[in-house]
């Protein structure tokens, strides 16, 4: 589904990404974890277009994407719930996620993607009519994922979506995100503490200083002592 | 009274185009002034045109919107040859860069129509006065209301109704997240901006029945549309519209009572606002 591809970026003159290297596949749910500063947003940005890599490649479906522009990317299939979440704060809860309806037309019918969306995510609909700023964060990690949604992708890409997250709400976001994948999409989330890690992930990569250094299962990342050190610190 | 609010329909279509310029960009586009002037001076030689054509006077405003709406797409080289570059500079650069368009533009009025003022002779009354509220006005200033406000309306109803409106707001307040649902920036970048364009000539085609076109209407007018935004609140088309109305009636009261003060009574409200409430009436939260 999604291949990152010994890619190298470069924020200006800083050497931010050094050949990473990840893959998604269809159904799975992916988690990079790293701690603050590792270069996990970075890596998403570029996989969304808004950074370009000065080597390696991004293979979405088949297609080659690193070079596309953003809004190509997302109408390939591609959702995206960045960090800050990304309300839109003149728009109500419904209309934030109707609008991912009306940008990406086309596919299944707007009714059925709202709907999915708002079914995913519950506790939105009591807030339908509120506008961004009315919401607190946990409403707005939920909303950023459920307009994801509702662009109908195939693979979504979420940058610590249980950052801020009231302990309470953790479990509503992580059954919504597990009730994404029984419908058949991918994930792919960046996350800082280890501990939000949802246990049905299928792959684990670890990030350091730009770098993976480790990919694999949940369980064996923690019988590597070295990592353990890494994200048992990544709080 | 109602010659400001005439004034004040001319000032909120030329208001409206800069904000959601504003909005969208994030430009302070200081050569709405010259596509008001340059509406202006089009509106003249449509209308000259159309006359010597011998067009039926009473239908001149239809050759004249058309012209003034038509001219607006001079907003697609003006953003696609010149603004495009310089979405990534600091705003004193972009400001600048305003600046050079409405000083470019103001010598290629010069060149295309000379320094004398323009005007449509004569038929600013061809629909006649009437009485209103005790005073006689002319039923131009009525349509020129009329129409304005019918924009409002429009403009309203685009940017809650519509997907494209929808757009507008969601990229005002975050163009990234916009990129991401698979809006295309450059596109909606030009789009905006010819919009906001037409609005400005259009204001300027409407305006020029009732005065001449001259080559420094586009300066004068940018300080009363940055005393409209700045007592409405930047990016917001309520506080156009309101800000429009304030400064239109403002101007007329002050030209009657005390000419001499027309501006300076502008500029006391504007800093009144900025030092009350410096975001205007309708500006956002702190960002
Ligand atoms: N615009 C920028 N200019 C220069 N350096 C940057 C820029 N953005 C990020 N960096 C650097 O790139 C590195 C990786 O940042 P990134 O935001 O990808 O980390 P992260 O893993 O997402 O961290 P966090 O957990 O804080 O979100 C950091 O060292 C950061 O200082
Ligand atoms: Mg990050």
């Amino acid at each position: 589904m999604l291949t990152v591809d010994a890619v190298d970026v470069f924020i200006q003159a800083s050497h931010i990404l050094r050949s990473v290297s990840l893959g998604v596949g269809p159904r799975e749910v992916v988690c990079l974890v790293g701690r603050n500063g590792a270069g996990k947003t970075t890596t998403l940005r570029t996989i969304m277009g808004y950074l370009r890599p000065r080597a390696g490649g991004v293979e979405f479906r088949g297609h080659p994407i690193h070079g596309r522009r953003t809004h190509e990317i997302a109408r390939l299939g591609v959702g995206w719930a960045p960090e800050d979440c990304g309300i839109f704060g003149d728009l109500t809860v419904a209309e934030n996620i109707e609008i991912a309806t009306r940008t990406r037309p086309g596919g299944r019918p707007a009714t059925e993607r709202i709907e999915l969306a708002f079914r995913v995510f519950p506790m939105l609909r009591r807030y339908a009519g509120r506008k961004g700023p009315e919401l607190s964060g946990g409403e707005r990690k939920m909303l950023s994922i459920a307009r994801a949604l509702a662009l109908d992708p195939e693979l979504l890409v979420l940058d610590e979506p249980f950052e801020g997250l009231a302990p309470a709400i953790i479990p509503a976001v992580s059954e919504g995100l597990a009730a994404i994948t029984e419908l058949g999409r991918s994930i792919l989330i960046a996350e800082s503490n280890i501990h939000h890690v949802p246990e049905y992930t299928h792959r684990l990569y670890v990030i350091e200083r730009g770098a993976i250094v480790f990919a694999g299962a949940q369980e064996d990342a923690w019988r590597d002592p070295g990592l353990a050190r890494i994200i048992g610190s990544a709080t | 009274m109602l010659s400001g609010v005439f004034h004040g329909s001319i000032l909120f279509l030329v208001s409206a185009g800069l904000q959601v310029v504003f909005g969208v960009q994030k430009i302070f586009n200081l050569a709405c002034g010259s596509f008001y002037a340059l509406g202006a001076y089009v509106g003249v030689s449509a209308v000259g045109w159309y006359v010597g054509a011998g067009g039926p006077p009473a239908l001149f405003i239809a050759p004249l919107a058309v012209a003034g709406l038509a001219v607006g797409a001079v907003g697609v080289p003006v953003e696609r040859g010149l603004l495009r570059f310089v979405y990534d500079r600091d705003e004193t650069f972009q400001l600048l860069l305003t600046f050079a368009i409405v000083l470019m533009m103001e010598d290629a009025i010069r060149m295309t129509w000379g320094t004398s003022p323009r005007s449509t002779s004569g038929l600013y009354l061809t629909y006649g006065r009437v009485g209103v509220l005790g005073t006689t006005v002319p039923v131009y200033n009525l349509i020129v209301i009329g129409a304005s406000l019918a924009i409002a309306v429009l403009i309203g109803w685009l940017l809650t109704r519509t997907t494209f409106g929808w757009i507008i707001r969601a990229s005002a307040d975050n163009r990234e997240m916009t990129e991401a649902l698979g809006v295309d920036m450059r596109r909606l970048h030009t789009t905006v901006f010819t919009l906001g364009t037409a609005l400005g000539t259009l204001g300027g085609a409407l305006v020029i029945p009732a005065t001449a076109a001259m080559s420094e209407m586009g300066i004068e007018l940018i300080v009363e549309a940055f005393a409209v935004v700045v007592i409405g609140g930047l990016g917001s088309m309520r506080g156009a519209f309101v800000g429009a109305l304030v400064v239109g009636v403002l101007r007329s009261i002050a030209i009657s009572v005390y000419p001499e003060l027309e501006m300076l009574l502008i500029y006391l409200i504007v800093i009144a606002v900025l030092v009350l409430r410096p975001r205007g009436l309708f500006g956002g939260p702190p960002a």
